[in-house]
């Protein structure tokens, strides 16, 4: 009986100190790890399937039960919210249309010039505690560590692993997560608005830029930008506008009407609180921000997303004394609930980039 | 050479590795699906628990570090991390009856939800304890206490049935 027992006590320091050793080399982000996840990988697979299959519909008979009322709602509420959207979406999409074109003119990246790959989820994480989904595309795909993954509504999270078939995405609302955004405040006061072109054209001083304002009017509910306008702050007032026989609106907003950007750092805090943003320069040129401002994706050499992806909206402002800045809480765009099929920008920053 | 293979089909740990690998695929499938009170409920948990309560600690302590391995290949934490937890989820298990003078049905059953709720727990201070600390919230007592109740409910199936796994020979 000691003889037994002594061999399992080695055996139990074998298997801990193997548990040890694995954390470490896995935390080293060591390649032989992911073979043995891969290896056990390909004799659970069948198993997984098979099981799926057979507890298809006792998982189903469970969302019946558990969640018909709130599937009745929520099928409400959205065709609520498709009607409310409809008409807002022409104008997004015009705007959205609009930015692209101005982007690529000056020669700025915009997402439609990214690739990206379609894929399906096709399971969470079998834990309490991580917040990742699983989805079937994977290296083969041209996916790598890091990209960015959104669905039709915005960010969603990133790509934390990578298989031949499949990768594993880490959520915003992981603790883990972080990212830089940047939060565009929209400022309260309306812009001055000159009606006789002349009067503007005189408000200029020395020749430097030509600026030749397009024909076509449209509205647009944005704050300090009107589109078919020219919208130039009075700080950078110094340019001729040409404008031809048409004598359209010139809008002059007044100093520091224009939404100004502020960088800081998105983190998520698990499945039961909101994610937040940190690091918000509490300088007097970003004013008050205000709920409802919305937060987007800041980009950058080092960002491993692109600039200008949709993350959420600020829903509270807590402000903290000295020079710490606010904390601001977020309410994300994409649900993370109910997420079926998401895109994964084939983005790289340019310091990862690896030049053939 | 056939009798060792025999041998090695029949063993206890070749059991508890197929039996194991049957609950990991309900954790990753049915379970993960059903969360009551928004907590997944945790086969693996209940299973090295049982393991501890039915066998003691030192066996114990091998079947979790076994079941915590294979649960960490599907898991996206360290690889090792819920080996160590498991293993010590069953080893604190198998301490239990100890604590009481003549342990029957019922009190093998607290224990295995009890040992179930420390276990639960252990899991995000592991992983704080290798750098992802972001877990050691006021929730971890919400998830603690829902998996001690689901385990309490089905720990009786569980006890016989690591009783049948960990057996040390089917025959005779």
């Amino acid at each position: 009986m000691s003889v037994l027992s002594a061999k399992r006590k080695r055996a139990i320091a074998l298997l801990s100190l193997t548990s040890i050793i694995l954390i470490t080399l896995d935390l080293q982000g060591s390649a032989s790890t992911s073979v043995l996840r891969g290896t056990f990988g390909a004799y659970f697979r069948p198993i997984e399937g098979v099981a799926r299959v057979v507890t298809r519909p006792i998982s189903n008979a469970w969302y019946g039960i558990t969640h018909y009322n709130d599937v009745t709602e929520e099928n409400n509420l959205l065709r609520e919210k498709i009607a409310q959207q409809e008409g807002a979406a022409v104008a997004a999409a015009a705007s959205v249309r609009l930015s692209q074109e101005l982007l690529a003119l000056n020669g700025l990246p915009t997402l439609a010039g990214i690739n990206s790959v379609s894929a399906q989820v096709i399971g969470d994480s079998p834990s309490n505690f991580s917040q990742t989904v699983e989805i079937n595309q994977g290296s083969d795909s041209g996916i790598k560590v890091g990209m960015p993954v959104m669905n039709a509504a915005g960010l969603v999270g990133k790509i934390t692993k990578t298989f031949t078939r499949r990768s594993i995405v880490m959520l915003i609302t992981d603790p883990e997560y972080a990212l830089s955004v940047k939060v565009i405040n929209n400022p309260k006061e309306s812009p001055n608005v000159i009606d006789d072109p002349e009067v503007a054209a005189t408000s200029t001083s020395s020749t430097s830029t030509t600026t030749t304002v397009p024909t076509t009017q449209a509205t647009s509910n944005i704050p300090g930008f009107t589109p078919g306008a020219t919208t130039i702050p009075l700080n950078t007032i110094n340019v001729t506008v040409s404008i031809p026989s048409l004598a359209p609106t010139l809008t002059v907003p007044v100093s520091g009407a224009l939404p100004v950007r502020e960088t800081g750092m998105l983190e998520g805090r698990g499945p039961t609180r909101v994610p937040i943003v940190r690091f918000i320069d509490s300088a007097q040129r970003f004013g008050t921000i205000l709920p409802g401002a919305p937060i987007v994706t800041s980009g950058g050499s080092l960002s491993l997303a692109p600039p200008d992806i949709v993350v959420g909206t600020v829903t509270k402002v807590s402000d903290r004394l000295g020079t710490a800045g606010p904390i601001l809480e977020i309410n994300l765009v994409a649900d993370l609930t109910n997420l079926s099929f998401v895109r994964i920008l084939l983005y790289q920053p340019i310091t990862e980039r690896v030049t053939p | 050479m056939s009798l060792r293979f025999l041998r090695f089909i029949t063993s206890r740990w070749t059991r508890l590795v197929l039996v194991s690998s049957v609950l990991l695929a309900m954790q990753t499938t049915l379970l993960n699906d059903m969360r009551p009170f928004g907590v997944m409920a945790h086969v693996m948990v209940l299973f090295a628990a049982s393991a501890g309560v039915v066998y003691g600690s030192e066996i114990g302590a091998l079947a979790g570090l076994i079941i915590g391995l294979m649960y960490d290949s599907v898991l996206t934490t360290p690889l090792g991390l819920a080996s160590l937890v498991l293993g010590a989820t069953a080893y604190i298990a198998g301490v239990f009856p100890y604590l009481v003078r003549d342990s029957s049905w019922w009190s093998k059953i607290i224990a295995v939800a009890m040992a179930s709720a420390i276990g639960e727990i252990l899991f995000p201070v592991a992983q704080a304890m290798v750098g992802y600390s972001g877990w050691v919230q006021w929730r971890v007592l919400t998830v603690a206490l829902v998996v001690g109740v689901v385990n309490l409910v089905f720990a009786p199936v569980m006890l016989l049935l690591t009783k049948w796994t960990l057996k040390e020979t089917l025959v005779g």
